[in-house]
């Protein structure tokens, strides 16, 4: 890891800040720039980090605060064009690497290398898209409630629920058959994230990660989930800039009855007309009447992904009582994260998170590849072993003490390991580990070099 | 209320209307003057007949065409495109009768107008009961009003003519048919252009196929004119049906169909590939319509009627088909003598018609394609209220408006056909005659059933029957709405914008 960086965050919004605290916390030099004074001296006496009032869209504003020397500007405002002229004027002031939030679809036609290449931004983020990615593998993989990707596409994390049905009910984890290979990662009770002890006895209504190799994580997950029937009606609640990307994604991967409820009858016109296969409806009640009216009730899987999060949470816990199979909901707001778990939704996707997540892969620099982050505060991070680092030629199970982490899995010369305890960490091995503090400075100190 | 006072008369653009209308005329006139070198190189006793109408109306077009660059700046609304469309059509259809009635084929007024109305909305019903006895210069008279009624005199005159750019488009949209306003150039001009010359070389290439298939340069001229407009006049009483020639039959057919499809899918086909999708759509289905028609009629025939085997079942059947789905009217066989199944087949084919933006008439295959899709979709609505519905085809999405067009389109071409009908009986036609007439000139076509079968003329019509045929032509040909909002008392309110 670099310590140290310069960077410089436009916008205080929810996303910003959750940045600027992150990366505060690894020790880098933050400044945060937002129009809104009222907003900036509220954030004065939080954040350990230079708080300012200005346009982070003007050049000259941009030269003042010093972003020709910054490692790092990411621009979160709320307003598309507004973080792109910031990223391009940072670029063209000398700023090594900007990150930009883009929201709007209309900026991006599919074509990343136009952002890269004629913008000159490094990395444009898209986090509605990327949570109607995520909200879509869930749907697709039966049994779990979310899944990523990690060390290209190899190792595959996946979140499930132990139903009474589980296999893995009830014994201890050292217990388990191996159906295909995996690692049970970490354990999620109660909103508390724990890393696997061996002897750890799981109950229902665990959530439960497991990695296993991309190929394998389908069986996996039908394993531990001990249900693995799969979906063929999916309602998606709201048709906003989630639900639609959401529907486009499962309309292509095919044979799924779609239904999206919207309220706002322009929209749901506008998104009907923009899928092929789907039914939209236009209905404004969230009630379980209306729920059931349009077949929830039978449903493989509800996505709740409106605008508004007290919405979503509402219409979700609804579903679940009227009998829909997988719940899930789009909360953006962190104070209303730990309603997913009381309410007994199946799972919760946060578009912050993304956001985040995308911003700290691009800090973290080469060593880290993959981020991951649970809503419970978790992290699941993909790092590679450096030459002369702490973990080199140790055992999985002393690198988990270092660390302070849990080893998932290893990407040696592109084949995948679900390791044993005793197996070595190599140089150059890419290692998925979860980490269920925010603890990416050990983990960081651990497989660094220097 | 701000009611104006009744006899007030509605402010109308004439910047716009004086030139269209004059435009219109010129065409018409130099059409005229064309006939009349004819007349003299014949020497039959037409030069009076096409010289005085011509020597009339040129000069008075002319200066009514350059007349138009002195106004300006005048307030341009829809209804001003309407008018000027109506009155340009009417305005033709009165000057093309006069030759007519100079030249002395026929001695009323009505018939003159009727013939000639026929001739410029591409009908091809005609009153003539030997047509071999009337003069040259008459008969390509008579083919030329329907080829430059074909894709629309007004259209050519906004190609050739451009007037402010605006006005131009009001008028192009009041005369070509179709669902939606497609452009395929950003200016209205460049389309009209376009438009003519796809029109041009179907032209040029059905006179040589004809040519080559056997008929005298006279008479392929004449035919491909009625041809490529899907009119349907002939040089012979008999229609195509005269010359007897299976290679001449096939060159019609194909002829008729290709003036079926939209004439911008041609272009499209050369030029935006990109954009031929959503027009592929109503082109197949008018294909498969037409393909499946010839199907079932071979059979209805070959089980009708024992003396004729499978070949000139066919051959009969493709020929009326195409004729009648086209709204052409060419006859090759009495379709009157048919089974009833297949008469009355026809008469549901009369009625669909070909491609919006071809130079057929009829409801056209693209709405009667949404409104299946219409009436489907309201039956779905009774199991799920709240669904939104989306109107569309092969993809390309069809707005509400369009679809309210439609619909309205539908309930006013069966009301004007009801009420069409019930006037033509009044008037003391038999129901099958009272309707089909109907048909048959609502859809532009020409020949119906009954007294005005194939084998038949409009002859037997009375007079009052023949000025509401006419007027039924121009209603189909102009599809419906540029008419009748002439008929609406708010048209002729000062305030209408």
């Amino acid at each position: 890891m670099i310590d140290g960086m310069q960077v410089i965050v436009i916008g205080s919004g929810e996303v910003g800040q959750n940045i600027a605290r992150t990366l505060s916390a690894e020790r880098h030099d933050v400044t945060i720039v937002d129009r809104d004074r009222a907003r900036v001296e509220a954030l004065q006496g939080e954040l350990d980090a230079l708080v300012l009032v200005g346009n982070g869209a003007s050049p000259k504003f941009l030269r003042d605060v010093g972003a020709g020397e910054a490692d790092l500007l990411c621009a979160v405002t709320q307003s598309d064009e507004a973080n792109v002229i910031a990223a391009l004027a940072a670029r063209q002031l000398g700023a090594k690497r900007t990150v930009a939030r883009v929201r709007d679809p209309d900026y991006f036609g599919g074509d990343e290398s136009f952002s890269r290449d004629v913008l000159g931004i490094d990395f444009v983020i898209h986090p509605e898209r990327a949570t109607a990615e995520d909200l879509a593998e869930a749907i697709l993989l039966p049994g779990a409630v979310h899944v990523e990707h990690f060390a290209e596409g190899r190792v595959s994390i996946a979140e499930s629920i132990l139903t009474d049905r589980s296999p893995l009910l009830g014994q201890a984890l050292r217990e388990r058959r191996m159906v295909r290979p995996h690692t049970v990662v970490g354990i999620i009770r109660d909103g508390r994230t724990l890393a696997p002890t061996p002897g750890y006895r799981t109950k229902t209504g665990d959530r439960v990660l497991v990695a296993a190799a991309r190929g394998d994580i389908a069986a996996t997950v039908a394993y531990v989930a001990g249900r693995a029937s799969e979906v063929h009606d999916v309602v998606i609640f709201g048709a906003g800039r989630i639900g639609l990307p959401l529907a486009r994604r499962l309309e292509a991967a095919g044979g799924l009855r779609l239904t999206l409820m919207e309220r706002d009858l322009e929209r749901a016109r506008y998104v009907a007309e923009q899928l092929r296969h789907a039914t939209v409806l236009h209905e404004e009640g969230i009630g379980k009447e209306a729920l059931i009216a349009h077949g929830v009730d039978r449903a493989g899987a509800f996505v709740a992904c409106a605008g508004d999060d007290r919405a979503n949470l509402l219409a979700a816990l609804h579903a679940k009582q009227v009998g829909a199979d997988l719940c899930l909901a789009v909360v953006s707001r962190e104070e209303y994260v730990p309603l997913v778990d009381a309410l007994a939704i199946d799972a919760g996707f946060s578009p912050r998170l993304v956001t985040a997540e995308a911003i700290l892969r691009s800090v973290r620099g080469e060593r880290v590849h993959g981020v991951h982050l649970l809503l419970g505060g978790a992290e699941v991070l993909e790092v590679e072993a450096e030459p002369g680092c702490r973990a080199e030629g140790r055992s999985v199970e002393q690198t988990n003490e270092i660390a302070l982490t849990h080893v998932a899995a290893i990407v040696r010369d592109g084949e995948v390991l679900m390791p044993d305890p005793a197996e070595r960490i190599q140089p150059g091995d890419h290692v998925v580990v979860f980490s269920p503090r925010q603890g990416v400075a050990q983990v960081g100190k651990t497989f660094s070099g220097r | 209320m701000n009611r104006l006072p009744a006899g007030v008369a509605p402010q109308f653009n004439w910047q716009l209307i004086v030139p269209v209308v004059s435009g219109t005329l010129l065409v018409v006139g130099l059409g005229l003057a064309a006939c009349c070198a004819v007349a003299i190189a014949s020497d039959d006793g037409a030069v009076v007949a096409f010289g005085v109408p011509a020597v009339a109306v040129l000069p008075t077009a002319a200066l009514g065409v350059m007349s138009g660059r002195r106004l300006r700046a005048m307030p341009l609304r829809a209804r001003d495109g309407f008018f000027a469309v109506a009155a340009a059509w009417v305005a033709a259809a009165l000057v093309g009768a006069v030759p007519f009635l100079l030249e002395g084929t026929f001695t009323r007024p009505v018939d003159a107008f009727f013939e000639s109305m026929s001739g410029f909305t591409t009908t091809g019903a005609t009153l003539l009961e030997e047509i071999e006895r009337v003069p040259d210069a008459v008969l390509l008279w008579r083919s030329m009003t329907q080829w430059l009624g074909g894709v629309g005199i007004v259209v050519l005159v906004v190609a050739i003519a451009p007037a402010a750019g605006l006005a131009s488009q009001r008028v192009f949209y009041a005369e070509t048919s179709g669902v939606t306003a497609d452009r395929l150039t950003p200016r209205i001009a460049d389309t009209a252009k376009i438009i003519w010359g796809v029109y041009l070389t179907l032209t040029t290439a059905g006179f040589l196929a004809y040519w080559l298939a056997g008929m005298t340069p006279w008479d392929a001229l004449n035919h491909i004119f009625t041809t490529v407009a899907t009119g349907g006049f002939s040089t012979r009483t008999a229609s195509i049906a005269a010359f007897d020639s299976l290679a001449i039959e096939l060159v019609a057919i194909v002829f008729m169909a290709a003036a079926g499809v939209n004439f911008a899918f041609y272009w499209l086909a050369l030029r935006r590939r990109d954009r031929l999708w959503p027009q592929l759509a109503e082109v197949r289905a008018y294909l498969l319509i037409l393909l499946g028609a010839i199907l079932v009629v071979t059979l209805s025939l070959l089980a009708s009627q024992e003396d004729v085997g499978l070949g000139g079942s066919l051959r009969a059947s493709a020929f009326t088909v195409v004729s009648l789905m086209t709204t052409t009217g060419y006859t090759t066989a009495d379709f009157d003598l048919w089974h009833d199944f297949a008469r009355l087949g026809m008469l549901v084919l009369m009625f669909v018609g070909a491609c919006a933006g071809s130079t057929a008439g009829g409801m056209k295959v693209i709405r009667v394609m949404l409104l299946g899709k219409t009436a489907a979709q309201e039956v779905q609505r009774q199991l799920r209220p709240k669904a939104v519905q989306v109107l569309r085809v092969r993809g390309r999405v069809y707005s509400e408006e369009v679809r309210r067009g439609v619909l309205g389109f539908f309930y006013l071409y069966v009301a004007v056909f009801v009420a069409g009908t019930l006037v033509m009986a009044a008037i003391g036609l038999d129901e099958v005659t009272a309707a089909a007439s109907v048909v048959a000139t609502l859809n532009v076509i020409g020949p119906g059933l009954g007294d005005v079968g194939a084998s038949e003329n409009y002859a037997a019509v009375p007079q009052g029957g023949l000025w509401v045929l006419s007027a039924l032509m121009l209603i189909g040909r102009l599809e419906v709405f540029t008419i009748l909002v002439l008929l609406t008392p708010a048209f002729w309110r000062p305030s209408v914008v």
